[in-house]
């Protein structure tokens, strides 16, 4: 009986949501093609990238569809994060942690016909300097000369030992490039990879093509198409009907039951590097004072924010290190939720009664998360004004490049991106000379050096409230039983096309 | 005395209760329509919560009237819009000589071609998402309908014996407006606009829906309807509310307006 009530029930439901839902079906149904050939496959994702070019264009659904699949760097991580050949076949390190030699394929050759070569290799490392924009080139500054020895050898002087250079060199910043292949990077980048960049319908799809001449092991799939979504129902939606093959991340995850009870999907749930934050502009006076930015760290009760806005799934972190970083520790009790401490906080740094923007990406977790941040900051006794923005064009140039934000919602998927994301000149502006100092002291010490000044960055930046963390997103995704190569957890900042495979 | 009209006694009756909700919810409601309670959320009717908790633990029936304030202010401003424009419009075309008139006609036509929807995505696309623009953007789109009515209602009076006598006796085009045309398509007006208003609040749901309308937190039923899709099958009751209450208004306002209509045509009347 419940049953039959339950079914009435969902089917008036569903009749009062016809009307409307068919204004929105159109954008994100059409066109594509369809799923399910063996030779092709189609993944559904969330945020488009606002260019093909991450050299001068923030954000990370750009090295997330190219990276590793059309580009290539020398270094790449494993799924352990374990730092493993690519380009570079073997390397060595010399005694004053100096010197960096590769040796490189010789075999591989860019989408244009060109070969690979170590000048290639020196050129891409040379422009990261010369011709990036972005704030992530930041990491190359460390490097005092790269020379081609010969075309198949690469030699790197570093002007200070760096822990983190080569593991850099495994994100977009390593990404090597053709001298003569980086005139249109915004549409047509060219690369070494398994894939090849074969066309982009804006708004909807990116469609590589399987790059035949490819110098390691062929991929798969013949094609592969990225679809983008900014609905989390119609991504669910295009799995059910067989729009796509793979949602890439669940956005919706109240809605997961629907694929854990059906034998035809598979569900992946494991960990990644996206540090959901509550970001403060830090040079805002009213989050100069550390007591007006630890009361709102302590009056969001993050348990039950991500209950409410994620479902659950999803890893409570009280700082910018997630679990599968070696200097990680649990830090959720550096700020715990108590209201009457942020109440008193708020009292005595004076910003009760402050109203504060918080503008939000046009994203669902934000969009959700903020409504909570919201209701529970203004039982703290603040306003909090919420605006939201589109993502990525408005949202990255009204608060992450001109920072004109008070609070914003973000997930920041870089791997070990704690330097990069409190830095004076990042949005965040959180400029602290001691913080400053332990990230210099670790990316330049012996391993026990780096491990202790890390955990120590941690530990300050959650103690500093440089912002909040409201939760680590999960990697949860949901594919077509048979497909096998998906990854357990999210580690790197490149989606890795070329295992996928059907059993 | 003339009998009671049903379409225009339900009618009345329907926007008098979302009329008199919105009012209420001023004052009161039986929860903040924002406050997050994680601890009952998604929690089903019960004498607490009479229609349910959403995902964020809001009880849906403090969202539906506060809800209702959107709606409203939505279809009058849009509804306002429409006629400021939309009507003198139409008169100025009833009035002018044969090309000044056309050309307002088809730049009328032109628009009236254009979906009201994507008018007001654009809108949203340029200005950014948010009540006002949905309600500018609604308003402009119904201007057509009100500028086609208006003119035909005015060309009908123009050819009346009195405004033919006023002209004779060599009175100006506008006092003959003013005093003439526009006093006698009052009742089109009226009509049109409760007809207008319907569109207005089924356009504003759909673009809070969309996610180019009310912006959240503030309660809106098309956003209600948008945040229930991920419970569909877990919680239907969310799509249920919203639903029902968007159904009600656009009833309520189209029978009103079919009523008023019926009360304002005297041929009409002759005929039931």
């Amino acid at each position: 009986m419940k049953s039959y009530t339950t079914r009435a029930v969902a089917f008036v439901a569903s009749a009062a949501l016809l009307a409307l839902t068919a204004c929105s079906a159109g954008s994100s149904t059409s066109g594509g093609p369809s799923a399910g050939g063996d030779q092709s496959l189609s993944l559904g994702l969330v945020a488009e990238p606002a260019s093909l070019d991450f050299t001068t264009t923030d954000g990370a659904a750009i090295p997330q569809a190219l990276l590793g699949n059309v580009y290539e760097s020398l270094v790449k991580q494993d799924e352990s994060g374990k730092i493993v050949p690519a380009l570079a076949k073997s390397w060595t390190v010399s005694p004053d942690r100096k010197t960096y030699t590769f040796d490189l394929v010789d075999n591989a050759k860019f989408s244009n016909d060109k070969p690979f070569t170590a000048a290639d290799a020196v050129f891409s490392i040379n422009r990261v300097k010369t011709a990036w924009t972005t704030s992530l080139k930041a990491a190359m500054d460390v490097v005092q000369e790269a020379k081609a020895l010969s075309p198949t050898q690469l030699q790197v002087t570093l002007t200070k030992p760096s822990n983190g250079w080569l593991f850099r060199m495994t994100t977009r910043i390593g990404a090597m490039f053709s001298e003569t292949g980086v005139s249109a990077l915004a549409t047509e980048p060219i690369g070494t990879g398994p894939y090849k960049f074969s066309k982009w319908n804006r708004g909807d799809s990116i469609v590589l093509q399987r790059n035949d001449a490819y110098w390691g092991t062929k991929p798969y799939f013949q094609q592969i198409t990225l679809k983008y979504f900014k609905d989390p129902t119609a991504l669910n939606n295009a799995l059910l009907t067989g729009t796509i093959n793979v949602i890439t991340t669940v956005q919706a995850p109240e809605a997961l039951t629907q694929f854990t009870s059906n034998e035809k999907y598979q569900v992946i749930e494991g960990t990644t590097n996206g540090e959901v934050l509550l970001s403060f502009n830090n040079s805002k006076p009213v989050f100069r004072d550390i007591r007006t930015r630890q009361a709102i760290r302590q009056a969001i009760d993050h348990k039950a924010l991500l209950d409410t806005c994620f479902a659950g799934r999803g890893k409570l972190i009280g700082s910018m290190v997630p679990p599968t970083d070696p200097w990680y520790e649990d830090l959720t009790g550096v700020a715990p939720y108590d209201l009457a401490k942020a109440k008193s906080l708020l009292q005595a740094s004076g910003a009760a009664g402050a109203t504060l923007r918080l503008r939000l990406p046009t994203l669902p977790y934000a969009t959700s998360c903020g409504q909570v941040v919201k209701s529970q900051l203004e039982q703290a006794g603040l306003k909090v004004q919420i605006d939201q923005l589109e993502f990525p064009a408005a949202w990255l140039t009204t608060v992450l490049k001109n920072a004109d934000y008070d609070m914003s919602i973000i997930a920041h998927v870089e791997p070990r991106d704690l330097g990069s994301v409190f830095s004076p000149t990042y949005y965040t502006r959180y400029n602290d000379p001691e913080l400053q100092q332990l990230l210099a002291a670790a990316d330049a010490g012996d391993e026990k050096a780096q491990l202790d000044n890390m955990r120590k960055a941690g530990r300050r930046l959650s103690e500093q409230a440089a912002s909040d963390w409201l939760f680590l997103l999960p990697n949860l995704i949901v594919a077509d039983k048979n497909l096998t190569g998906l990854p357990q957890n999210a580690i790197t900042e490149n989606f890795d096309l070329s295992r996928l495979a059907r059993s | 005395m003339r009998r009671l009209n049903p379409s225009l006694v339900a009618g009345g009756v329907i926007v008098g209760v979302i009329v008199a909700t919105a009012l209420l919810s001023f004052v009161w409601t039986p929860y903040d329509a924002t406050f997050v309670d994680p601890s009952v959320r998604l929690a089903t009717p019960s004498w607490a919560h009479w229609f349910g908790t959403d995902k964020f633990g809001r009880d849906v029936l403090s969202q539906i009237m506060v809800g209702s304030r959107t709606t409203l202010f939505v279809g009058v401003v849009a509804v306002g819009v429409a006629a400021v424009i939309g009507v003198p419009l139409g008169v100025l075309a009833a009035m002018t000589p044969r090309w000044p008139s056309e050309l307002i006609m088809r730049t009328n036509d032109l628009l009236l071609a254009f979906p009201a929807l994507l008018l007001a995505i654009m809108f949203g696309a340029v200005f950014g998402a948010s009540t006002l623009t949905a309600m500018v953007a609604i308003g402009i789109a119904s201007v057509p309908s009100f500028a086609r009515v208006i003119r035909s209602g005015a060309l009908q009076v123009m050819r009346t014996e009195y405004v033919l006598a006023a002209r004779a006796a060599g009175r100006k085009p506008f006092p003959i407006a003013l005093r003439h045309v526009l006093p006698n398509v009052t009742s089109l007006v009226t009509v049109q606009a409760s007809v207008s208003f319907a569109i207005a609040v089924l356009a504003e749901a759909a673009l809070s829906f969309l996610g180019y309308g009310t912006p959240p937190p503030t309660p809106s039923w098309g956003r209600m309807l948008q945040e229930s899709q991920e419970f569909l099958f877990s919680a239907p009751r969310l799509a249920v509310f919203p639903g029902i209450a968007i159904a009600l208004a656009v009833l309520g306002f189209n029978l009103l307006g079919d009523g008023l209509r019926d009360r304002f045509d005297p041929k009409l009347e002759d005929r039931r």
